[in-house]
């Protein structure tokens, strides 16, 4: 397996606060890695770093080899990173279509995706000329992880996917995200430790802006002792 | 969250934004109603009809300000206090280029050459990389090269040939240009000539040039290897150095040209000139007094305030303090036999005026201003729905960074947009120069109403700055016109005359109501 990211030791400050102290994490190709911790512990503003919407003041984030320090988000979003943030973040003047098509990093890309992303999402191409005001929780959320795969990327942040869902969509969720993670490798932020369970490979926990501890999704669950001393009763 | 609960807000969002939505309608027809009941009481037919076309031409001229204003405000939440003085910058560009195409001609080559060098900014930048300069020296030479760059250029400039006006002999001012212009007396001098060797003058300059741009690249040198200079990354510089070239072979016979073009045309080139001009002033404008401070908005908006009282002052010591006219083309002002034409046919007969419900309609300032203040709306509303850029800038006015995590080069955009809304601006003030004329203080006065419009219509709300736009001409304009006629009210025995100093009030007024009833204007949405 070959590495696709590789987050070493940053540092990342909003405004006067040390948000990020020395986070470390790998991803290889075809993970789907949960990111765990406690609310605040860090784990939006690591996926953030990342991206460079938070450029980390020290360490180093590298991205199929290269180095991406000094790059700008929409540089390091070119080199194939698909970001579904926390809130979902749709275009409200936007039509369903034009939310997908924004997305685009070269003229086709949706048409080609088109039948994938409708296929995971049934309920968009229903909606498909709708404003994005006009879509519930749920549907807004299908229509950020959709925007997502338009473009061809090689790994996919997801902030939260569960977050504000009814069951029934958290299910639909899951199995889109299992299924987009056939051809890409994801890094997942998710509150819900029974949903991050059950999709994830592997996992990194975040505590007070640190990464303490890594390893085998499969191993965590066994170990009480790590669950209720970082994420709380689980 | 239950499902009765989820549909029951959802419910009750969709009438609370249907009332809002209302809310915004009523006062648009409130405002409508009061302009219609008042002409029908104390005006005829036709005085009505010429003050609603006066509104509205008003109103496109402070939509072709409000629209620019409110994209950027939209996109990038800076507020443009110089896009006034852009749009009056723009009208004297235009009346240059329209009343003395010769001094237009003449500042194309030295403005082509140093063009020119900046766009070979890529070149400077892999030659400064090549340079090892360390230490004391280091930090002497670009301060050195950008200082002996402009003293020759400084020092060359003034021996390019330029005819241009006079501001000290009155025959020659652009009051009397104006006046010989519309008259049709007006001569043009004969051709300016270089003073001294036109290849060693060019030639001076392109160095200075060339050593203050490589001054500038050794300044903001970063580790960083610069990118290889291709063909095509030098491909705009040497097409607009062949320009400045070809204009200054072709200097003579173009001049003579556009002069014998006829003042139509002419003035459509002018147009194109103020808004191709505008946009790269924009352009230069976002890049370097804009973006060093996004961070700082404060700051933006002080430089901005800065940067128009600069443009004034610039405007002033090149084109005079006095007011003068901008004669309007031939195909707007034709006078005697057979005018003023009638009706629509007349529109297209090239008179001066077209007598429609037996009253004079002046073509230029009450119908070609409207029409062309609807096709900007109609081009602006197209590229913003239809286009990939329009559907960026809709993105990015709520949310910017996630459409530049998306990789879109925002950044770019905003350039992009900053510089398409002050080239709207110039090319408003060409178009409003013929009607309004030209002063110093052309600017403000627009740059007030446009404010308003875009207050009215909800800050970063394209269509709404449209509509507080016309709201604003025509409120304009109503009180102007009843101040003369007087509204009839029935518990007075005279009818109630506003003053004229109610007129900058009663625009004030209708954003304060605006702004009451709904606090995020007619068109905008809660945050």
């Amino acid at each position: 397996m070959t590495e696709i990211l590789q987050v070493s030791g940053i540092h990342t400050f909003i405004g006067p606060f040390h948000i990020l102290e020395g986070v470390d994490l790998t991803i290889e190709d075809g993970d789907i890695v949960a990111l765990l911790g406690r609310n605040g512990a860090g784990k939006t503003t690591t996926l953030k770093s990342i991206l460079g919407l938070t450029p980390p003041r020290s360490g180093s984030v590298t991205f199929l080899g290269e180095d991406l320090a000094g790059l700008r988000p929409f540089e390091i979003a070119q080199r194939g990173i698909g970001y579904v943030p926390e809130h979902r973040a749709i275009f409200k003047d936007l039509s369903v279509e034009e939310n997908l098509k924004i997305a685009e990093r070269e003229k086709g890309d949706f048409a080609k995706r088109r039948d994938l992303i409708l296929g995971l999402f049934p309920d968009l191409a229903r909606l498909i000329d709708l404003p994005g005001t006009k879509l519930s929780g749920g549907q807004q959320q299908m229509l950020a992880v959709g925007r997502a795969l338009v473009p061809e990327n090689q790994l996919l942040l997801v902030d939260e996917p569960s977050e504000g869902l009814a069951p029934v969509l958290i299910e639909q969720m899951m199995e889109a995200i299992r299924e987009m993670s056939e051809n890409t490798t994801v890094l997942l932020v998710e509150q819900n430790f029974i949903v991050a369970s059950r999709l994830a490979t592997k996992y990194v926990i975040v505590e007070e802006g640190r990464s303490v501890s890594s390893g085998l999704m499969a191993d965590l669950v066994n170990d009480e002792e790590t669950i209720r001393k970082y994420l709380g009763a689980a | 969250m239950t499902i009765v609960e989820a549909t029951l807000e959802s419910r009750s969002r969709r009438i609370s934004d249907r009332l809002k939505k209302v809310k915004g309608q009523a006062a648009i027809l409130a405002a409508l109603g009061f302009i219609f009941l008042s002409g029908l009481f104390s005006m005829d037919t036709g005085d009505w009809m010429i003050t609603v076309l006066r509104g509205l031409s008003v109103g496109a001229i402070t939509f072709l300000v409000a629209s620019g204003l409110s994209l950027i405000f939209g996109l990038m939440d800076v507020l443009n206090l110089a896009h006034g003085e852009l749009f009056m910058l723009g009208a004297y560009v235009g009346w240059t280029v329209y009343v003395r195409p010769d001094t237009f001609m003449d500042v194309l080559l030295p403005l082509g050459i140093i063009t020119a060098v900046f766009l070979a900014a890529p070149l400077f930048n892999r030659l400064s990389g090549r340079v090892a300069l360390t230490g004391t020296v280091g930090r002497f030479v670009p301060w050195a090269l950008v200082v002996v760059g402009i003293v020759g250029m400084v020092l060359v400039l003034p021996r390019f040939p330029l005819s241009i006006w006079s501001l000290d002999t009155f025959a020659d001012t652009p009051v009397s240009n104006s006046l010989a212009f519309d008259t049709g007396v007006q001569i043009l001098p004969p051709h300016a000539t270089f003073d001294g060797s036109a290849f060693i003058l060019m030639a001076v300059l392109l160095v200075s040039v060339s050593l203050v741009a490589f001054g500038i690249a050794l300044f903001k040198k970063t580790e960083a290897q610069a990118p290889r200079v291709t063909a095509r990354s030098l491909a705009p510089a040497i097409g607009v150095l062949l320009f400045a070239m070809a204009s200054l072979l072709l200097n003579d016979v173009m001049t003579d040209w556009m002069y014998e073009l006829g003042t139509t045309y002419r003035f459509f080139i002018a147009l194109v000139v103020a808004a191709i001009g505008g946009f790269g002033l924009g352009a230069l404008i976002e890049m370097i007094l804009i973006r060093p401070l996004y961070e700082r908005p404060i700051y933006q908006l002080m430089i901005t305030l800065g940067l128009g009282f600069i443009i004034i002052e610039m405007v002033r010591s090149i084109w005079g303090r006095p007011e003068f006219t901008m004669p309007k083309p031939a195909l707007f002002a034709g006078t005697g036999e057979g005018c003023p034409g009638t009706g629509v046919s007349g529109l297209f007969s090239g008179c001066s005026t077209v007598k429609v419900l037996d009253t004079r309609i002046r073509v230029y300032n009450e119908v070609f201003i409207i029409a062309i203040g609807a096709l900007v709306l109609l081009v602006v509303t197209l590229l913003i729905k239809r286009t990939r850029m329009g559907m960026i800038i809709r993105a990015g006015v709520q949310d910017r960074e996630m459409v530049e995590a998306l990789g879109v080069n925002v950044r770019q955009v905003f350039t992009i947009v900053f510089a398409l809304g002050v080239g709207l601006a110039a090319f408003g003030g060409v178009i409003a120069g013929p009607a309004l004329g030209l002063s110093s203080e052309m600017g403000s006065r627009v740059l007030l109403l446009a404010l308003i419009a875009m207050a009215v219509g909800g800050l970063t709300s394209f269509p709404g700055a449209a509509a507080g736009a016309v709201l604003v001409g025509l409120l304009q304009q109503f009180v102007t016109k009843l101040g003369s006629s007087g509204i009839p009210l029935p518990w007075l025995d005279e009818p109630f005359k506003p003053s004229p100093s109610l007129v900058p009030v009663s625009v004030i007024t209708l954003m304060i109501v605006v702004l009451l009833v709904t606090p995020q204007g007619l068109f905008g949405r809660e945050e």
